[in-house]
C-alpha cells in the first residue's frame, strides 16, 4: 500500500497552493496553520485525555474534584474496575463475542464476494440486491420483531446468538466490500489457470484468494472495531448478563452506581484502549479500508 | 461500468479501469455448470444468515405494524392500518421528526463544512498532516457508549468541564446544565455527534484531495481567484464525487441516529432529545407497544432509502463523468 509520505510530494512541491508565488516565502502562514491544527487536534483528544487522567486520579481526588485533571496518582481505580465492576468478565466476553463474529463475517463476505463479482448464474443479482438492501436499512427498523423472533428460536441470552447477529450484521458490507475488490482483479490470471487445468473450486482457493489477502485484511479491521463497538446487539439480545461485553457493561455501569466516576472512568479506558492501540498500530489499513470499501462500487 | 462484451477484447486491451464481473461470458457450457455450482456453494452462507436475521425480521416489522402486538400475546389483533394512523395523529412523533430533521441538517452540514476546511487546511499544510489524520480519525473507532459517557462529565452541570472552563475565562454566566436543559440538549448531544464525524469526513476528503489537479489551482490563482473562490469553484467541483459519498454516509446516519442519543439523554429531558429511533425504542421496549414502535421504526426506513438511493445515483454519475474517484 502507499506510504502516508504520498501526501508530501504535492505538499512539498513549490506549486503548493498557499505558497507564495513572489519567491517571497515567509513562514509565519505555516506556523498559524500549525497552531490551529494543533488546537483542533487537542480538542479531538481532549475527551480521551480526561479519561486517562481521571483514571489515574486516586478515589479521594476523584470525590472532591471529580473531572479536573490529575494531581494525584494511582491505579486503584483500575483495580476497582477489574475486579468489583466486572471489567476482567467484560473483556473476556468482548474477545469471546468478537473474534469469531469477525472470522466469520471475512470467511463468508469473501466467498460470497467472490461469487457476486466472478461466477454468474442465474439470480445472482437478485440475490446481490438482497445482501446490499442491509446496508440501507437502519438496524433498529428491525431489531424489535428480532428479539421476539431469537426468543421464539432459543437464541436470545446465548453467545451463539449473539455472534451469528454481529456476523449477519457484518455481511451486507462484507460483501459489498470484497465483491469490489475481486471486480477488479485482472479476469487474465483466472483464464490462465483455467487453461492449465485448474477447477473452479481451486481458482477461488488458490488464486484468487490469496489476492485478495490485503482486502481481507482491512474488512476484518474494521470489522472488527465494529463489533467490539457494537453497543445495541449485547444491550437487546444479551439481557442476561452472563455474556455481557465491554460497551453494554459499561453502559450498565453508568445507570448502577453514577458517582462512581473514578472505577467508570478505568472502565472506559479498558474498554477503548484495545480500539486506541489497534487504530494506532493498523491506522494505515483502517483509512485505508475505509476508504477503498466507501469510494469503490 | 465498462461493458466489455467478449473476453478476446477485453484481455486485448489491458485498461485498468476494467471490471472482470459480467466479462467472462460467454464461457464454455461445462465452465458455466461449475461456476454455477460454485456460485451457489460459496453465496449460501451469506444468504442463509441474511434470511433468517435480516429479511426475516424485516417481514415480521410489516406483520407487527398492522397488528396490536404487546410482545407476550402469541396471536396478536389485527388492527390495520390503525398504527399508521396514530403515527400520523401523534404529535411526540412530529416533534421527533422535527429532532431528526434538526439532526440530520446541522449534522451533515457542520461535518462536512469544518471536514472540508480542515481537510484543505492539512493538505496545504507542509509536514505531520500524517499524525493529525490519526488524531482526527481516532473518535470515529472510539465506542458511541464511551463518547456519550465522556462527554457526559464534559456537560456535568456541577462539576463538568464545560462549566468550570466558562466560570475560569469569566463567562460564568453562559454555565448551565447542558444535558438537562430542554432547550439546549439536542444541541449538546449534537456537538458530540459533530466531534465525533468530523475527523471520518477529513481523512477521507484528504484522501480524494490527492487527485486535485493542481495545475488549475495555480491557474486559478494567477487569474486572481480568491482562496475562497478557489475551493469552491475550482477545488470543490474535483472532489465532487467523494464529497456526496461522505454526503451520502452522513446524511443516512443522521436519520438512523439512535446510540448517542440513547447513551447520553435516553430521549430526555422530557423528550425534548427524543428522535423516531429513541421514541421507537421506548414505545417498544419501555411500555410495551411493540405494533407501534414498529410501524415508527418503519417510519425512517421509508424516508431514508430514497435519499440514500438518489444521492448514489447522483455520486455514480458523476464518477463516471469525472475524476474516476
Amino acid at each position: 500500500m502507499t506510504h502516508t509520505t504520498v501526501d508530501s510530494p504535492r505538499v512539498a512541491a513549490p506549486r503548493r497552493i498557499g505558497a507564495r508565488s513572489d519567491g517571497m516565502r515567509r513562514p509565519r502562514p505555516q506556523i498559524g496553520r500549525h497552531a490551529l491544527l494543533l488546537v483542533l487536534a487537542l480538542f479531538t483528544l481532549f475527551p480521551v485525555l480526561l479519561v486517562i487522567s481521571t483514571t489515574l486520579k486516586t478515589p479521594e481526588d476523584v470525590r472532591v474534584n471529580p473531572f479536573g485533571f490529575f494531581s494525584t496518582f494511582s491505579l486503584q481505580n483500575i483495580v476497582d474496575a477489574w475486579t468489583v465492576g466486572r471489567f476482567s468478565d467484560y473483556l473476556w466476553n468482548s474477545i469471546l463475542l468478537t473474534v469469531p463474529s469477525t472470522l466469520f463475517v471475512v470467511l463468508f463476505s469473501t466467498m460470497a464476494g467472490y461469487t457476486f463479482a466472478r461466477l454468474p448464474f442465474r439470480g445472482r443479482t437478485i440475490l446481490f440486491y438482497i445482501v446490499v438492501l442491509g446496508l440501507l436499512v437502519p438496524f433498529f427498523t428491525y431489531m424489535i420483531p428480532l428479539y421476539f423472533q431469537l426468543r421464539s428460536m432459543g437464541l436470545l441470552d446465548t453467545l451463539l446468538g449473539a455472534v451469528l447477529l454481529l456476523t449477519s450484521g457484518g455481511l451486507s458490507f462484507g460483501t459489498f466490500f470484497m465483491r469490489a475488490f475481486f471486480s477488479d482483479l485482472p479476469v487474465e490470471l483466472e483464464q490462465a489457470a483455467r487453461v492449465d487445468g485448474a477447477s473452479e473450486l481451486q481458482i477461488f482457493l488458490r488464486v484468487m484468494m490469496p489476492l485478495a489477502r490485503s482486502g481481507m485484511g482491512a474488512l476484518a479491521v474494521f470489522t472488527f472495531l465494529g463489533n467490539w463497538n457494537n453497543f445495541l446487539i449485547p444491550l437487546l439480545y444479551l439481557p442476561g448478563g452472563d455474556f455481557r461485553p465491554l460497551t453494554s457493561g459499561l453502559y450498565m455501569f453508568t445507570g448502577g452506581r453514577s458517582l462512581d466516576i473514578g472505577p467508570l472512568a478505568a472502565g472506559t479506558l479498558i474498554t477503548i484502549l484495545p480500539v486506541i492501540v489497534l487504530f494506532i498500530v493498523l491506522q494505515r489499513q483502517v483509512t485505508q479500508g475505509f476508504l477503498a470499501g466507501a469510494v469503490k462500487g | 461500468m465498462t461493458t466489455a462484451a467478449l473476453p478476446t477484447a477485453a484481455a486485448a486491451t489491458p485498461s485498468p479501469g476494467r471490471r472482470g464481473r459480467g466479462s467472462l461470458n460467454p464461457s464454455p457450457p461445462v465452465t458455466r455448470r461449475a461456476q454455477t455450482r460454485l456460485g451457489v456453494l460459496l453465496v449460501a452462507p451469506v444468504m442463509i444468515l441474511t434470511v433468517v436475521f435480516f429479511v426475516f425480521p424485516l417481514a415480521n416489522a410489516l406483520y407487527y405494524s398492522v397488528v396490536d402486538f404487546d410482545g407476550i400475546d402469541p396471536n396478536p389483533a389485527f388492527v390495520g392500518l390503525a398504527n399508521f394512523q396514530e403515527m400520523f395523529l401523534d404529535p411526540e412523533v412530529w416533534h421527533a421528526l422535527g429532532n431528526n430533521l434538526i439532526w440530520i441538517v446541522i449534522g451533515t452540514a457542520a461535518p462536512l463544512v469544518i471536514g472540508l476546511l480542515v481537510s484543505v487546511l492539512l493538505w496545504t499544510t507542509r509536514s505531520g498532516s500524517a499524525g493529525y489524520r490519526v488524531v482526527f480519525f481516532l473518535p470515529y473507532v472510539l465506542p458511541g457508549v464511551a463518547i456519550g459517557i465522556v462527554w457526559g462529565w464534559i456537560y456535568d452541570p456541577v462539576s463538568g468541564w464545560l462549566n468550570q472552563a466558562l466560570t475560569a475565562v469569566g463567562l460564568g454566566a453562559l454555565t448551565r446544565g447542558w444535558l438537562g436543559d430542554p432547550d439546549l440538549a439536542l444541541f449538546a448531544v449534537l456537538a458530540t455527534a459533530i466531534w465525533a464525524a468530523t475527523g471520518f469526513v477529513i481523512v477521507i476528503l484528504l484522501s480524494a484531495l490527492r487527485n486535485v489537479d493542481v495545475e488549475l489551482v495555480d491557474a486559478a490563482k494567477i487569474d486572481g481567484a480568491n482562496p475562497a473562490q478557489r475551493l469552491w469553484y475550482v477545488i470543490l467541483p474535483q472532489i465532487m464525487p467523494v464529497f456526496l459519498m461522505v454526503l451520502t454516509l452522513t446524511l443516512v446516519g443522521g436519520f438512523s441516529v439512535f446510540d448517542i442519543i440513547f447513551i447520553m439523554t435516553g430521549g430526555g429531558p422530557a423528550n425534548a432529545t427524543d428522535t423516531i429511533g429513541t421514541y421507537a425504542y421506548s414505545q417498544a421496549f419501555e411500555v410495551s407497544r411493540i405494533g407501534y414502535g414498529t410501524t415508527l421504526a418503519l417510519l425512517i426506513t421509508v424516508l431514508s432509502v430514497p435519499v440514500a438511493v438518489f444521492l448514489n445515483r447522483l455520486q455514480r454519475r458523476l464518477s463516471i463523468d469525472g475524476t474516476g474517484a
